[in-house]
C-alpha cells in the first residue's frame, strides 16, 4: 500500500513537471520586445545601422576610416550600443555598424528557437561585407555575450589576419554571476523561462522573458569559451585586444576577465590589455534606460568611449 | 579575520582528529583511520583533486559519525598544464553514516573550510579570491572486504560566488569520488 502511495506521488510530481514544461509567458504585445508588434529598428532601416548597407560604394577616404562593428549581448538589441553611435556621430571620423544578433529583436518564439551559432552569423556577415567593399580598418566592440561569440570566431580562425585592427570587449561573459545558471539543464524544462526585471525604458529593447532553451545555449557558449581559454590561443597578428570589466558585475562575473587574460594572448605572446572598472553595472557603456545612474557611472562610460576612440584613431 | 577564524577551526579539528586517534591507539580503544584520494568535479567548471582522511570510532555515535579532513585543488586537476585558475579547498567535515555495520552505507555530511583562488596578476587584486566554505553533500559509501572504501556523493556549496561578492569560480554544485585505504584500525 505504501509503495503504491509513493508511486502515485511520484506520478503526480512527474505530471506537474510536464505541465510546467508547457508553460508559456504572459507577453504584452504592446510593450514587450517578446511580442509580435515591437521589433528591433535595425530590421526596418538596415542602412542606418550597417555601414555595409548604408555606404554600399565607399570612396578611398571612407575605406580607410575606422569602422567599428558594435554588437550587443544576450537578450538585448542594437539599443545597447546606441549611446556609442551618438558618440561616434559627434566625432565624425569613425563609422559604426550596429549588428543585431541572430534570433534577437524579433518575437519570443524566434528567440526561443535560436542557437548561439545563429546569434553569431550576423557578425560575420557584416565583417565579410565590409571586407568585400574594401574597408581596411575594421574593428570590433562587443558587450557581454558578443565577446564569447567573437572569441569563438578567433579560435576557429574565421577572423584572421585580414583587416581587423582592434577588438574591444565590455563586460565579457565567460563565468556567469548567477551560478544557478549551471543548473538550467535540470530545472529549465520545469521552469520554461526566466522573467527579468527591467525599467519601463528597457521594455521593448530587451527580452522580458528568457526561454530556458536560450539560457542553455548561453551556457553552452560560455562553457565552450572557458574550455578554449583553458587550452589557450592567440589573437591573429595585427589585432590588439582590450577588455573593460566591471568589478561587481551582477551578470558576467568579473573573474571572466581573469580567464580571458590568462587564456588569450596577442600574436606575439604578449598579454592583452585589461582595465578593471569600479562599477556594479553590467555593460558599463550602456546607461540609457537605467534607473539611479550616478555621475560615477557617467564618468565610467565617458572614460571607456574616450579610450576606445583614442585607440581607434591613433 | 575570516581567514584566521577558518584556519583556527581547521587546525583545532585536525588536532582533535589526530588526538582522538592517538588516544584510542594508546588506550587500546577502537577506531579506524582511512586516507585516500578525492576526485571532485564542480558542475560546469573545474576538476579539483586531492587527498582526504576519514576517522570513525564505536565511541563516537557507534561508528555513525565520521570526522574528516580533506584538501582538493585544481592544481591536481583542471589547472594541471592549462590556464585554469589555481584554486584550493581546505575542508573539515562531519558525516552521519546510516547502516554503519553494513558494507553499503548511505551518508550525509556537513563540510566547512576555506577556499582560495590564485589570480596570479596584480591587476586582479581588486577581486575577491577567498571565502569560507560551507557545504552539504550526501551519497553512498561501500566498504570492500579488502581495506578499501569507495565513497560517491553530490553536494551543494551554500556560499558560491555571486558576481558582487565571493570568488567567481566557487560554484554551487559538485560531485565527488573518494577512495580510501584503511591506515589504522584498532579493535
Amino acid at each position: 500500500m505504501t509503495t503504491k502511495n509513493i508511486f502515485f506521488r511520484l506520478l503526480v510530481i512527474f505530471f506537474l513537471c510536464l505541465a510546467a514544461c508547457s508553460k508559456t509567458p504572459d507577453i504584452n504585445n504592446e510593450t514587450m520586445l517578446d511580442g509580435d508588434q515591437i521589433f528591433d529598428p535595425s530590421l526596418y532601416n538596415p542602412a542606418k545601422y550597417l555601414v555595409s548597407v548604408g555606404i554600399p560604394n565607399p570612396g578611398a577616404v571612407q575605406k580607410n576610416t575606422p569602422v567599428i562593428i558594435a554588437v550587443h549581448g544576450y537578450s538585448a538589441t542594437t539599443f545597447e550600443w546606441e549611446e556609442f553611435r551618438t558618440y561616434c556621430n559627434a566625432k565624425a571620423n569613425v563609422l559604426i555598424s550596429q549588428v543585431l544578433l541572430g534570433g534577437h529583436g524579433l518575437t519570443y518564439e524566434d528567440f526561443k528557437s535560436s542557437t548561439w551559432e545563429n546569434w553569431q552569423e550576423p557578425i560575420m556577415n557584416e565583417y565579410n561585407a565590409l571586407l568585400a567593399k574594401g574597408y581596411t580598418n575594421i574593428n570590433f566592440a562587443g558587450s557581454s555575450t558578443a565577446c564569447p561569440l567573437v572569441m569563438d570566431l578567433i579560435k576557429k580562425g574565421i577572423i584572421g589576419d585580414n583587416g581587423m585592427k582592434h577588438i574591444f570587449m565590455v563586460d565579457p561573459i565567460v563565468i556567469p554571476s548567477d551560478k544557478l545558471l549551471t543548473l538550467i539543464g535540470l530545472v529549465g524544462p520545469m521552469l520554461g523561462y526566466l522573467e527579468s526585471t527591467m525599467t519601463v525604458a528597457e521594455e521593448g529593447r530587451y527580452y522580458h522573458f528568457r526561454p530556458q532553451e536560450t539560457l542553455k545555449q548561453l551556457l553552452n557558449l560560455t562553457e565552450k569559451t572557458r574550455k578554449d581559454l583553458q587550452e589557450g590561443y592567440n589573437v591573429p597578428s595585427g589585432i590588439r585586444l582590450k577588455v573593460y570589466k566591471s568589478i561587481k558585475d551582477p551578470t558576467a562575473d568579473a573573474v571572466s576577465a581573469v580567464l580571458i587574460y590568462k587564456g588569450l594572448k596577442h600574436s606575439d605572446g604578449s598579454n592583452i590589455d585589461v582595465e578593471m572598472i569600479e562599477s556594479d553595472l553590467h555593460v558599463v557603456t550602456r546607461l540609457d534606460g537605467r534607473d539611479n545612474i550616478t555621475q560615477h557611472d557617467r564618468d565610467n562610460q565617458a572614460h571607456v568611449f574616450d579610450d576606445m576612440y583614442r585607440i581607434l584613431i591613433q | 579575520m575570516k581567514k584566521k577564524l577558518v584556519l583556527t577551526i581547521l587546525f583545532i579539528t585536525t588536532v582533535l582528529c589526530f588526538q582522538a586517534q592517538y588516544s584510542h591507539a594508546k588506550s587500546r580503544q577502537s577506531g579506524e583511520l582511512k586516507g585516500g584520494i578525492r576526485i571532485q568535479k564542480a558542475q560546469k567548471l573545474y576538476w579539483e583533486n586531492g587527498f582526504s582522511f576519514d576517522f570513525k570510532s564505536p565511541k563516537i555515535f557507534d561508528n555513525r559519525l565520521h570526522l574528516g579532513a580533506s584538501y582538493v585543488t585544481t592544481r591536481l586537476g583542471s589547472a594541471l598544464g592549462t590556464n585554469a585558475i589555481k584554486q584550493d579547498n581546505f575542508l573539515v567535515s562531519g558525516g552521519y553514516h546510516f547502516r554503519p555495520k553494513m558494507q553499503f552505507q548511505p551518508f550525509a555530511r556537513l563540510n566547512a573550510g576555506y577556499f582560495h583562488a590564485d589570480y596570479e596578476y596584480a591587476i586582479f587584486d581588486v577581486l575577491p579570491n577567498s571565502a569560507v566554505l560551507l557545504s552539504l553533500d550526501a551519497g553512498l559509501s561501500y566498504e570492500f572486504e579488502i581495506p578499501l572504501t569507495l565513497c560517491l556523493s553530490a553536494g551543494y556549496n551554500l556560499n558560491s560566488g555571486s558576481g558582487s561578492s565571493g570568488p567567481g569560480t566557487l560554484y554551487p554544485v559538485f560531485y565527488q569520488m573518494s577512495i580510501f585505504y584503511t591506515l589504522l584500525k584498532k579493535r
